[in-house]
């Protein structure tokens, strides 16, 4: 067996957000015009694996996939030990900025899902002079939980393997095996309470409801990308956002659940192409 | 499928879970009777450390269950479809779409998730022959 090194390159960058040092993993490829790649809530910047090794792609864009603070590589702040996580819309957007300008970005494309693709819809409407185009995937202005995400941080359960579990209910039946399992073994890794933490924000912060009329996609534009399958942010959800968005542009792909680029790489390339070609 | 052919294809689950040595392991801390409801036919199945060791029919008053999977007949054919259309694939989806409930001890079923999701997806292999 001829091994196979990858393209893909990891370092990392140490920065302040909200005043507070943290030590952020990002992995990259390419050159081009830089794509920032946020993941969903508790997973990591493993889920943009198979973006960042598509050649096609990284010989015209800059993908760039940070790991959120406590999420894959990147450590949580200090003092983390005793405070309860709980992740927030501001603490969000400060950690992308933050992100974009440690690394000198100048009006990088922001590509984000689930809980990545909610801020993809607040930055747009916050600081659409900061980027110049949004791709929201399995991204709504709000929905609620129809979980409880308590279930994911008890001392008597593991919240990982938990997770993971019902998050299979988002992946679609297409997805070949090994991405699926793929998939989940990051929930299953990731760290304590990071994934209800993760959900705090994603599943009350309703800021956006009614504020969404206010994204001028003339200054950038908005296009969202949901997945037939994907019951947390159902089709329904994602084309109600879209529609009150003057401009945006939404894409339901086919079998294909909540995780699209990490679940069934294959079939969402042609459709996260489509929305790359969107952007100026 | 009626509710009637519910018990054969759980009889032929139980055959295929049981060989499934991942499975066993998996419910390794799982000894609870969970009832499956389609319509109004009750069927009870009592799992020992991961085995399905007694199926059997309702109606029942005397048999306890931690948790229930209540569904519909129609519902639980499209579940186990080969290729489930959305909100079909998974049993979380049967509840979002108002085709299913879960009573009972949720967070028993939560903390068993995998076990019991990778038992009911059984059904589409049977299904499939």
């Amino acid at each position: 067996m001829i091994a196979h090194l990858e393209p893909i390159t990891g370092r990392y960058v140490n920065l302040e957000i909200e005043g507070a040092p943290v030590r952020i993993y990002f992995e990259e490829a390419g050159t081009g015009t830089p794509v920032l790649c946020f993941h969903t809530a508790g997973a990591d910047n493993r889920q943009w694996r198979h973006i960042l090794n598509d050649e096609a792609l990284t010989s015209r864009y800059r993908f760039i996939a940070p790991d959120m603070p406590r999420h894959g590589k990147s450590l949580p702040p200090e003092g983390w030990q005793t405070e309860e996580y709980l992740l927030t819309t501001e603490t969000y957007i400060s950690t992308v900025l933050a992100f974009a300008d440690a690394l000198g970005l100048d009006k990088p494309i922001y590509a984000g899902c689930s809980m990545g693709g909610r801020i993809a819809l607040q930055l747009a409407l916050r600081h659409p002079s900061r980027f110049s185009g949004f791709i929201a995937i399995e991204a709504s202005d709000f929905q609620p939980a129809w979980y409880d995400i308590d279930w994911f941080h008890r001392p008597d359960a593991p919240g990982g393997e938990m997770g993971a579990a019902l998050v299979s209910a988002n992946i679609a039946p297409q997805a070949p095996s090994v991405e699926r399992w793929n998939t989940q073994w990051m929930f299953m890794q990731s760290g304590p309470g990071v994934f209800r933490g993760d959900l705090s924000f994603y599943t009350r912060d309703d800021s956006l409801v009614g504020q969404l009329h206010r994204i001028d996609t003339k200054r950038a534009p908005v296009h969202l990308l949901v997945g037939e399958y994907d019951l947390t942010c159902t089709p329904e959800d994602a084309l109600r956002t879209a529609d009150a968005i003057d401009g945006a542009t939404c894409d339901v792909m086919p079998g294909i659940g909540h995780f699209p680029m990490s679940e069934h790489p294959e079939a969402f390339r042609p459709h996260f192409v489509a929305a790359l070609e969107r952007m100026p | 499928m009626t509710p009637q052919q519910v018990f054969p294809r759980l009889q032929e689950m139980q055959a295929s879970h049981n060989d499934r040595p991942h499975l066993a392991r998996l419910g390794a801390l799982f000894s609870e009777t969970v009832l499956l409801e389609v319509d109004t036919v009750e069927h009870y199945l009592t799992f020992e450390k991961g085995k399905l060791v007694l199926l059997a029919e309702g109606p029942s008053r005397k048999t306890p269950w931690r948790f229930a999977l209540r569904t519909d007949a129609d519902a639980l054919d499209r579940f186990w479809s080969a290729l489930p259309e959305p909100g079909f694939h998974d049993i979380f989806g049967l509840v979002k779409l108002n085709r299913g409930r879960i009573d009972g001890d949720i967070l028993c079923l939560v903390k068993n998730l995998r076990f019991f999701k990778e038992f009911m997806a059984l059904g589409r292999q049977e299904a499939a022959g």
